[in-house]
C-alpha cells in the first residue's frame, strides 16, 4: 500500500534567493536544531552543463529515524541514508530535488520531489514549492503486517519534518533578504 | 551528552572526519551559486581546489557501502530509473 501526500508553499522571496537558501538549508547553525533529525549531508557529485546551464547535484543525507522498540527490534537500527538528486535549470528558473532512502529499503520505500518555481502570479517576486512525498512499506517485508500504523507514523513525521523544513527557508531567505538590502539582522 | 534533550539520539557532537573540508566547499559553492550561476555566468564550474580536498576525504571515509558506490557515479541520479537504486533486493 502507498501512501501519498502532496503539498504546496508560497515563499515570497523571488526564485534565486529561494534555491540559494535551500542549498544551505541543511547546514546552517541556526537550523541544526530544528532540524535535529538531519545527521549528516555531504554532496557526493555535481556537474554544469555548460550549454544547457543546468547544474546537476548528487547529495548523502543521513537522517536519524527512531521508531518504536518493536520496529527497531525488526529494521535492526535508527539511521537511514538517502540519495538526494538536483537538477537547478537557471535559464528556465526551475529547481527539482527528488530524495529516496537507500537504506532500509528492504522495509520502506519512501520518495519526496521538491520543485521551486516562479509563483505564476508574481514570477518576478515569490516562488512556489510544490512536494510530493510517498511512502510504502514494503510487502512481504517483516514490518508488512504493521504496514498502515507505520505508514501513518512516517506521514506525521514527515508532516512535521516538512513544517520545519520551511521555517528554516522562511529564516534564510528573510536572512539573504537583508544581506543583500545591506541591513544586518 | 546528558545535556542534548533528546536521550535516544545517536550523537553527532563527534564531528565527521571531512566536516572542515565539507564547510569550505559548500561555503565556495553557495558564494559560486549566488555570485555567478544565478547571474547566467555557468561557462565553468568554480571551488574546484575545495572539492578536490574534500572529495579525498569522503573517498577515505564513506563507510557506507551504499554511499560509497555513489562517489564514483557520474551526472546526475535519475530517480525515474528504478536500476540506478535498487539494492540487490529484487522487489520492483
Amino acid at each position: 500500500m502507498v501512501r501519498a501526500y502532496s503539498q504546496e508553499h508560497t515563499y515570497k522571496h523571488p526564485w534565486e534567493r529561494v534555491t540559494a537558501a535551500s542549498w544551505r538549508k541543511f547546514a546552517d547553525p541556526e537550523s541544526k536544531s530544528t532540524l535535529s533529525h538531519i545527521l549528516e549531508v555531504d554532496t557526493l557529485s555535481r556537474k554544469l552543463d555548460r550549454s544547457s546551464g543546468k547544474l546537476y547535484t548528487s547529495r548523502a543525507i543521513t537522517i536519524h529515524a527512531p521508531g518504536p522498540w518493536f520496529v527497531r527490534k525488526i529494521v535492526g537500527q535508527d539511521i537511514c541514508h538517502c540519495i538526494e538528486s538536483t537538477v537547478v535549470d537557471a535559464k528556465s528558473r526551475s529547481m527539482q530535488i527528488a530524495t529516496r532512502n537507500i537504506s532500509l529499503d528492504k522495509f520502506i520505500e519512501v520518495e519526496e520531489k521538491i520543485r521551486y518555481d516562479p509563483h505564476p502570479e508574481n514570477p518576478k517576486g515569490w516562488t512556489v514549492c510544490s512536494q510530493e512525498t510517498s511512502i510504502r512499506i514494503k510487502p512481504f517485508s517483516a514490518l508488512a503486517s504493521m504496514a498502515e500504523k507505520v505508514e501513518q507514523r512516517c506521514v506525521d513525521k514527515f508532516q512535521l519534518n516538512s513544517v520545519k523544513g520551511r521555517e528554516v527557508m522562511e529564516r534564510i531567505c528573510n536572512f539573504l533578504e537583508a544581506e543583500s538590502t545591506g541591513i544586518s539582522l | 551528552m546528558g545535556i542534548m534533550g533528546d536521550k535516544n539520539r545517536p550523537s553527532s557532537s563527534a564531528t565527521s572526519p571531512c566536516a572542515n573540508f565539507r564547510t569550505a566547499y559548500h561555503n565556495c559553492f553557495n558564494r559560486w551559486y549566488s555570485d555567478k550561476f544565478l547571474k547566467g555566468q555557468w561557462d565553468k564550474m568554480e571551488c574546484v581546489s575545495e572539492w578536490d580536498k574534500y572529495r579525498e576525504c569522503l573517498s577515505k571515509h564513506l563507510d557506507d557501502k551504499h554511499l560509497s558506490r555513489f562517489l564514483d557515479a557520474d551526472g546526475v541520479m535519475d530517480f525515474n530509473n528504478p536500476a540506478q537504486f535498487k539494492s540487490a533486493s529484487g522487489v520492483s
